[in-house]
C-alpha cells in the first residue's frame, strides 16, 4: 500500500508516493537523498537519526514517513544559514564535540532544540535533555561542552 | 623542548565540517544510479545440519532480483588470517546468526520480507557453548580438521582450540619455590560489542571495465582489497576499494562481512549492491570482544615482591576464527597477563576457543581489558592479603629502565612509576575518604607505539596552498588533523593552507591501515618526511627564482608553466617497536548504595606517560572515550547468551553509557620527549581503556569489602555479594 505525502523538509516542500510502512528515516535518505540523518541502532534508542518534527525532537527512525504528511522536518542539512554555520555546529567543531561523526547529526539536532527551548541551559539541563543521544566516541565531555559553548555563543 | 608553532595547539576549527552539517558520506550513504538491496537470512540454531534450503517463495516475491545459497558460491572460505569461515553456510551452521542465504531486492523492506520467504530444514547438531567445556576430551567438535584451515596455527592441543599464544620468561616452577607466598584467582569477563553506532555497511559495484568498486566501514583498504582478491578469486587490481569516512571502530571495522556477498549478488544482478547491517545483526552477528575466562597465580615474597605468575586464559572466540587478523590468529593483550611489573619467572598461556557462539574478533586493545582486569584485581588481592597498600606493592614491583615485557621487549625511558605517583597524587590517594560506602581503587597498564607502513604525498598547488595525500581512512580518531598539522609544522604554515586528500587503493601500492595505535606513529612519520622532501624542493626552486621560499604559489606557478608539479612522497615503514610504551595509571573513587548494591563513580583520575602532544583536543578526546568505554565495559555493558542465543538484541539492552554515566574526570598529562612519532609522539588511543575495571572493581572491594570477580559490575552482582559478607575467602596457600 502506497501514500501520497507532502511535507516540508529545511524549507523546501516536497510531494512523494511511499509505501506506508517507508520510515521517515528512509524516506528522508532514500527518497530525498537527504543522507544526513543516520541509522544506528534503528530501534529509537541512539539517536543518530534525531529530526525536528515541527520543532520537536523525535526518532525518524520509528516515526513513519506517512506521520510527517502536512507537516515540517527539520534535518542536520537544515541547520547552517547557507555557508554559515549554526551556532551548535561551529560549538560542536570548536571543542571537539564529534569524532566518528556518525551520531553528530542527530547530536547537533538535538542540541539546537535544546537551545530553542532553553537558551541558557544548566549542565544537568544539558546532560537531561542529551540523554537520548549516544556516541561512542567522546565520552561525552566535550559534547556537554560543546553545548555550553554554543549557549554562550547564541548569547546576544 | 623545541617550541613548534602547529604542533601542540589546540585546533578545532578547520576540521569537522562535513561532519557537523551532514555532508559526510558513509559508506551507508553512497548511492549509485541502480542501486540494489542486499539482506541475509542467518541461522536461528547454534548447531546444526542444513537438510534442506527452499529459495522459491523468496524468488517469487515482487521485486525480489536474486536468492543466492551456498549452492550457488564457490567452495572457499574467508577470513583475516585463519581463513575457515563460509561465505554462506555449507551443510553446516555453528552459530546463531551465522549467513545461511542472501537476497538482493529493489529496496530493503522487501529484500527483508523476501529472506524471511526462504525456508530452512535443519538436524540439530550437539552444541557447546563454554570455553571450559569446549575443551573437555568429549566436547562436540565444531569443526572436523581445523588444521588444515589456511592460516590455522599448527599448535591444537584440542580440536576446539584455534591457537594458543604463549609468553615465557625465566623458569616458572622454579620461581613458585622462590615465593614465601602464593595467590590464585578466577575471572571472567563479558562478551561486548565495541559499540560503533554505524553498523557495517557496504557498496559494490561491477564497473564498465569489469572492476569491482568497494565503498566499506573497513579501516584498512589496502589489507581488504587482498582480502577480497582472494574471496572473489580476482586479481588484486581488478579490485578498488574507495575510502569513505567510517562511524566508529574501536577495533571492529577490519573484516569482510557481507562484501563478498554484496559482490556476490552485484554480479548475479547486474545491478551495484548495498548492504547495511541492522543493528540486530551487528550484535548477533558483528566480531565483538572476546568473553575470557582468566585463572591467575602469582608467587610473592613476604615483602611483597613478585617472584612468579602463571596465567591461563580461556577465550570464548566463538564459531569462527575469521575475524582475528593477527598471525598468532590469538589476542597480543594476552601477554598483558604480566601487567606492568617485572616479573622473572613467569608463563602466560592464552588459548582461543571454538563455541557455537557469535565470533568474536578485535576490540580496542584486543585482549587488554580483559587481561588487566584480571591481573590487577589480582594484585589487590594480593595487597589486601599481605597487609600493604596496593599502591605500595604495585610501586615495589613495577617494570623499571632496562626491563623488558613478557614478549622479551627491552623497554627504555620507563615512566611507570612516575605515571602511578601521578595518578595518587591528583585523586587525593592517601587523604582520608570522605565517608561511608565510599571506596577508592587504583590500576595500571601500558599500551605500546603501533607499528607498521604508511604512504604519503605533499604537492604544492598553484595557489600556494598544500595537498596531504594518504590512503587512510577517517576512523574519527582525529588522525587526519593530526597528520595536517604535522605538514603544517614541517612547512612553516597555517593549518589552513594543508588540505588532505584521501586517495583510494589506486593511489598508492599499500597502507596497513588504521588501527592498534600506529596511525599518529605511522602516518605521522610519512607525512612528516614527505613534507621535508617537499620543503626542501621549494627552497631550490625559490634559490633558483631568487625568490623567498615562501612564495609558494609563485613557485608553484613558475614549475607548472614548465609542465612540472612540486610532489614529494614517502613510505614510511616501522618493522618493530621502539623501546618505549605509554604508561597509564588510573584512580576510581565509588560510592556504593548498600540498600541495592548500585555503584556510583564519584569521580575518577587518569594519568598517562604521554610523548609530544600533537593536537591537545583530540589527545584528550581519545582519552576521555576510551575511559568511558572502559567504564562501559566494568558496570553496565553485556552481550547476554543463553545457550548461543543472544538475548541482548537492541542498543537499549548492551546498556551502552549515556551522557549521564560520565564522571567528573581528573587527568593528568607526563609530557615527555621520547617518541617513535613525528616530533616524539607517542600513541593515546587505545591507553585510557583497559585499567577501568579493575580501578572501579577495586574500588567497589576498598568501599564494601565485596570483591567481584566477573564482569560487568552489575547492582544486583554487589548487592548478593554484600547480603553473603563476609566476602569470599582469598584462595591463599603459603
Amino acid at each position: 500500500v502506497t501514500r501520497v505525502v507532502r511535507l516540508t523538509v529545511n524549507g523546501a516542500a516536497h510531494e512523494l508516493e511511499v509505501p506506508t510502512y517507508r520510515t521517515l528515516l528512509d524516506c528522508l535518505r532514500y527518497d530525498l537523498g537527504l543522507t544526513g540523518s543516520k541509522e544506528g541502532c534503528g530501534v529509537g534508542v541512539c539517536g543518530a537519526c534525531t529530526v525536528l518534527l515541527d520543532g520537536k525532537m523525535i526518532s525518524s527512525c520509528i516515526a513513519l514517513a506517512v506521520f510527517a504528511d502536512g507537516r515540517e522536518v527539520t534535518t542536520v542539512e537544515g541547520l547552517a544559514d547557507d555557508e554559515r554555520l549554526h551556532p551548535v555546529q561551529q560549538a560542536f567543531m570548536d571543542a571537539g564535540g564529534f569524532q566518528c561523526g556518525i551520531c553528530t547529526p542527530g547530536q547537533v539536532v538535538a542540541a539546537k532544540a535544546l537551545l530553542d527551548a532553553n537558551p541558557t541551559p544548566s549542565e544537568p539541563e544539558i546532560k537531561e535533555w542529551m540523554l537520548g543521544n549516544l556516541c561512542r566516541c567522546t565520552g561525552y565531555y566535550k559534547i556537554v561542552e560543546s553545548v555550553r559553548a554554543a549557549a554562550q555563543r547564541s548569547q546576544p | 623542548m623545541m617550541a613548534h608553532r602547529v604542533v601542540g595547539k589546540p585546533i578545532g576549527r578547520v576540521d569537522g565540517f562535513e561532519k557537523v552539517t551532514g555532508e559526510a558520506r558513509y559508506s551507508g550513504d553512497v548511492t549509485l544510479p541502480d542501486l540494489v538491496w542486499g539482506k541475509v537470512l542467518r541461522s536461528s540454531l547454534p548447531h546444526a545440519r542444513i537438510v534442506r534450503i527452499d529459495t522459491s517463495r523468496a524468488k517469487s516475491l515482487p521485486g525480489v532480483l536474486a536468492v543466492l545459497t551456498a549452492a550457488d558460491l564457490p567452495k572457499l572460505l574467508v577470513g583475516r588470517r585463519m581463513f575457515d569461515m563460509p561465505m554462506l553456510a555449507r551443510d553446516r551452521v555453528r552459530f546463531i546468526g551465522e549467513k545461511v542465504a542472501a537476497v538482493a531486492a529493489i529496496d530493503p523492506d522487501v529484500a527483508e520480507e523476501a529472506a524471511a520467504l526462504i525456508d530452512v530444514d535443519y538436524e540439530d547438531l550437539p552444541a557447546v557453548y563454554d570455553p571450559v567445556a569446549a575443551i573437555a576430551p568429549d566436547a562436540p567438535v565444531l569443526h572436523e580438521n581445523p588444521g588444515a584451515y589456511d592460516g590455522a596455527p599448527a599448535e591444537r592441543p584440542h580440536p576446539n582450540v584455534q591457537s594458543v599464544l604463549r609468553f615465557k620468561l625465566g623458569d616458572v616452577e622454579a620461581g613458585f619455590r622462590e615465593a614465601d607466598r602464593t595467590f590464585e584467582h578466577v575471572f571472567r569477563t563479558q562478551l561486548a560489542h565495541q559499540g560503533y553506532l554505524e553498523p557495517h555497511a557496504g557498496v559494490v559495484a561491477i564497473d564498465d571495465e569489469g572492476r569491482v568498486q568497494v565503498w566499506a566501514s573497513n579501516k584498512m583498504p589496502f589489507r581488504l582489497k587482498e582480502l577480497l582478491s582472494h574471496a572473489l578469486q580476482l586479481p588484486p587490481e581488478r579490485i578498488r576499494v574507495n575510502l569513505t569516512p567510517i562511524g566508529g571502530d574501536f577495533g571492529g571495522k577490519g573484516s569482510l562481512m557481507d562484501l563478498p556477498l554484496a559482490y556476490h549478488l552485484a554480479r548475479v544482478t547486474g545491478r551495484p549492491v548495498k548492504m547495511i547491517m541492522r543493528y540486530t545483526e551487528e550484535l548477533m552477528a558483528g566480531n565483538p570482544r572476546h568473553p575470557a575466562v582468566i585463572t591467575i597465580r602469582t608467587g610473592v615474597t613476604r615483602d611483597g615482591r613478585i617472584v612468579a605468575r602463571q596465567v591461563k586464559a580461556l577465550f570464548n572466540s566463538g564459531a569462527y576464527a575469521a575475524f582475528k587478523p593477527a598471525p598468532s590468529v590469538n589476542l597480543g593483550g594476552t601477554g598483558m597477563g604480566a601487567g606492568v611489573y617485572r616479573i622473572p619467572h613467569l608463563l602466560i598461556e592464552g588459548l582461543c576457543v571454538y563455541t557455537n557462539n557469535i565470533p568474536c574478533g578485535h576490540a580496542r586493545s584486543p585482549g587488554e581489558p580483559q587481561m588487566v582486569f584480571a591481573g590487577e584485581s589480582h594484585m589487590d588481592m594480593i595487597a589486601r592479603e599481605l597487609g600493604l597498600d596496593p599502591a605500595e606493592l604495585r610501586r615495589r614491583n613495577l617494570l623499571r629502565d632496562g626491563d623488558h615485557l613478557a614478549n622479551g621487549h627491552h623497554l627504555e625511558h620507563v615512566r611507570a612509576e612516575e605515571t602511578l605517583e601521578a595518578a595518587l597524587k591528583a585523586s587525593q590517594w592517601h587523604e582520608p575518604k570522605p565517608g561511608p560506602w565510599i571506596g577508592r581503587g587504583a590500576a595500571m597498564t601500558h599500551r605500546h607505539i603501533g607499528v607498521g607502513f604508511t604512504n604519503a604525498r605533499v604537492r604544492l598547488e598553484t595557489d600556494g596552498t598544500v595537498t596531504l595525500s594518504i590512503a587512510l581512512p577517517d576512523t574519527g580518531t582525529g588522525a587526519h588533523l593530526v597528520l595536517r598539522q604535522v605538514v603544517a609544522e614541517v612547512l612553516g604554515l597555517a593549518i589552513d593552507l594543508i588540505e588532505i586528500e584521501v586517495a583510494t587503493t589506486d593511489d598508492f601500492e599499500t597502507d596497513s591501515g588504521v588501527g592498534g595505535s600506529r596511525v599518529t606513529h605511522t602516518g605521522g612519520r610519512a607525512a612528516y618526511h614527505a613534507a621535508e622532501k617537499l620543503k626542501e624542493q621549494i627552497q631550490n626552486e625559490a634559490a633558483k627564482l631568487g625568490v623567498p621560499a615562501s612564495a609558494l604559489a609563485v613557485i608553484a606557478e613558475a614549475a607548472a608553466r614548465q609542465g612540472r608539479t612540486l610532489e614529494a612522497s614517502h613510505f614510511f615503514d616501522a618493522k618493530a617497536h621502539a623501546a618505549v610504551t605509554s604508561f597509564t595509571a588510573q584512580v576510581a573513587e565509588v560510592a556504593v548504595d548498600p540498600q541495592t548494591g548500585q555503584v556510583t563513580v564519584r569521580r575518577f583520575t587518569t594519568a598517562h606517560d604521554v610523548g609530544t602532544i600533537i593536537n591537545p583536543i583530540g589527545h584528550q578526546g581519545q582519552i576521555e572515550g576510551g575511559l568511558i568505554q572502559g567504564l562501559g565495559y566494568a558496570l553496565m555493558e553485556e552481550m547476554k547468551t543463553e545457550d548461543g542465543r543472544i538475548s541482548t538484541l537492541s542498543l537499549g539492552d548492551v546498556k551502552l553509557p549515556t551522557v549521564q554515566d560520565v564522571p567528573p574526570l581528573t587527568t593528568v598529562l607526563l609530557e615527555g620527549p621520547v617518541g617513535p612519532g613525528p616530533f616524539n609522539a607517542k600513541a593515546i588511543g587505545e591507553g585510557s581503556i583497559s585499567a577501568v575495571a579493575p580501578a572501579i572493581a577495586n574500588a567497589v572491594a576498598d568501599a564494601c569489602g565485596v570483591r567481584i570477580l566477573d564482569l560487568p559490575i552489575t547492582a544486583e552482582k554487589v548487592f548478593f555479594a554484600l547480603k553473603q559478607k563476609p566476602p569470599a575467602a582469598t584462595k591463599a596457600r603459603s
